[in-house]
């Protein structure tokens, strides 16, 4: 149960978690279904291409936000004094960093 | 269909483009005395006011994005990889990964401009209103690029 009280850990913990699952999931194909778009198929957890590409994108959100869901309800039940102590800028910090990252990752793409 | 669905998402685009620029400006240089000119009604604009519809027009964009996706991907991006226009694709890759994270910080978004409005979270508020902001920004124009790409000579 998510309490008004406990509202700020749990978006707090939430934007963090998402963006970190988000580029492990990404970096370590953690998707948790693929979407076989020439084939209008989908399959469960990561599958190889078939007819065509193979697209993971959308299980890769799926993936990061069931994992940072539940890590942010489980967060959000900690007691008042330590969830007071959460710095709200966490909220950015963290996905701002990621998408850093993410451009680092495809750097190859501008670089060439 | 597909067009349809396109110009649709091109136009909510628009709408979400209108609404964070308006909030991140009126946020991040706000008006302190009486808006006379374009600019300074543009700064004096109540942010609070725009926050729903920013929730509601990212979810609905990227969704209409995330149903058009496939045809890029099986349709667009082949051929950019086939011409070697390594810079449009890796831009839309960018794209796609900017969304996703957006997505991500919605909620947070949500809780720190909702009412009452905690003044020592004003710049949690105005950083995350940026963040989504250049989301959004670099998502229109990379999509408007691809969508042109043909008239861009490259």
């Amino acid at each position: 149960m998510i309490t008004a009280r406990s509202q700020p850990t749990f978006v707090v913990t939430f934007a963090v978690t998402y963006a970190i699952f988000y580029v492990v999931s990404v970096e370590y194909n953690l998707a948790l279904f693929t979407y076989h778009p020439a084939l209008e198929e989908f399959g469960f957890l990561v599958e190889k291409a078939k007819d065509g590409p193979a697209m993971y994108w959308y299980g890769w959100m799926a993936t990061s936000a069931i994992a940072a869901f539940v890590l942010a309800a489980l967060a959000s039940w900690v007691p008042d004094g330590w969830a007071k102590r959460v710095w709200p800028g966490w909220s950015w910090v963290a996905p701002l960093s990621v998408m850093f990252v993410f451009v680092y990752i495809l750097r190859r793409f501008f670089l060439r | 269909m597909i067009v349809a669905l396109l110009i649709l998402h091109g136009l909510l685009a628009v709408a979400l483009l209108g609404a964070i620029t308006h909030q991140a400006i009126s946020v991040w240089v706000p008006m302190r005395g009486a808006a006379g000119s374009f600019v300074g009604r543009m700064r004096a604009v109540p942010a609070k006011s725009y926050v729903n519809a920013i929730i509601v027009l990212y979810a609905l964009t990227a969704l209409l994005g995330g149903i058009i996706y496939p045809t890029y991907r099986l349709s667009v991006r082949i051929v950019l990889e086939q011409m070697q226009l390594y810079v449009p694709n890796g831009a839309f890759e960018l794209k796609e990964h900017f969304v996703a994270l957006g997505l991500g910080v919605l909620p947070a978004y949500w809780y720190f401009w909702r009412e009452p409005q905690a003044a020592e979270h004003a710049r949690t508020r105005a950083v995350l209103t940026a963040l989504l902001a250049f989301i959004v920004w670099w998502g229109f124009l990379v999509g408007h690029v691809l969508n042109n790409i043909r008239g861009f000579d490259l």
